[in-house]
């Protein structure tokens, strides 16, 4: 087998491990040192900030799934070259607080080292992503009208 | 070795957005293209999803209108036979205010027969808005 069909087979059971709440397992697949990194706006989204190391990822992963009850991914795009994986994901996660579902798109890029993940990247179209976790347009703040 | 159609396109769509030259691009792109650039579309009209050349190529005129590339930067790139994955950070100029724009953007295209038939992209999209717009977006 190829190290880009192990990589690709390495992130598919990360994001399986996670999607069912098994921190552990997903944990495992990560070196010591992994560097986590997505683009969010962290006064909305204060969990989203830089991750280094297993223990900072596990509090990260942790607190997502206080907050959310369910993860489920879908994956149409999975492309592996040499050390690394990106996947395109349509991401589904249920809030814990009253059964609705925050969906978006995300794209992250893993690195390898070892056969482990150590670096993760995601990109998330943020701006939809903040309005869902309020639950408000964002616009009518931006344009100064009152907010119902 | 033939040169991956990923670079051909990432050239044209360059020269399209710089030099309003939209002859390659057009020639890059397949009859039944489907796209997506994720974003708030009430303020950038460009965002949303497209079907067909002559949609996306509406589509790259609207982005030559509004933006200069200055410099892109591939940070991480993948290459299948006809596929591309990539993250680049882009600086930008927005047109009508000379404002500089600085994008991280998640591409991923696939190719038949040397033209586009997908590309979706990604955006920190709350970034780019509070770039737009010259300030922070206070939030409750």
């Amino acid at each position: 087998m190829t190290v880009e069909k192990l990589n690709r087979q390495r992130v598919v059971h990360l994001l399986d491990a996670f999607a069912r709440g098994d921190i552990e397992t997903a944990l495992s697949c990560c070196t010591d040192d992994v560097d986590f990194l997505t683009h969010a706006p962290i006064d909305v989204l204060p969990h989203m900030v830089p991750r280094h190391g297993k223990q900072e990822l596990r509090e990260l992963w942790q607190t997502i799934w206080s907050r959310y009850s369910e993860i489920r991914y879908k994956a149409p795009h999975i492309l592996a070259e040499g050390e690394a994986v990106a996947t395109y994901m349509h991401a589904y996660f249920r809030k814990r607080s009253n059964d609705r579902v925050v969906q978006f798109d995300m794209a992250v890029f893993y690195s390898f080292r070892g056969g482990l993940v150590a670096e993760i990247r995601e990109i998330i179209d943020s701006y939809d992503l903040v309005q869902q976790v309020l639950e408000r347009e964002i616009g009518p703040l931006i344009t100064g009208a009152r907010v119902d | 070795m033939t040169e991956h159609s990923l670079w051909r396109f990432s050239r044209a769509l360059h020269r399209a957005i710089n030099d309003r030259d939209f002859r390659d691009i057009e020639a890059l792109i397949d009859e039944d293209v489907e796209w997506a650039l994720y974003g708030p579309i009430d303020m950038f009209p460009f965002f949303g999803a497209r079907q067909g050349r002559d949609a996306v190529l509406d589509v790259i005129r609207q982005l030559a209108d509004n933006f200069h590339v200055r410099r892109f930067d591939r940070e991480s790139i993948m290459l299948g036979v006809d596929s591309a994955a990539s993250m680049l950070r882009y600086s930008l100029t927005a047109l009508d205010s000379n404002k500089p724009i600085s994008l991280r953007v998640a591409q991923f295209a696939q190719f038949k027969a040397g033209k586009l038939v997908s590309m979706r992209v990604l955006i920190d999209t709350f970034d780019l808005v509070e770039q737009a717009l010259g300030r922070a977006i206070h939030l409750p």
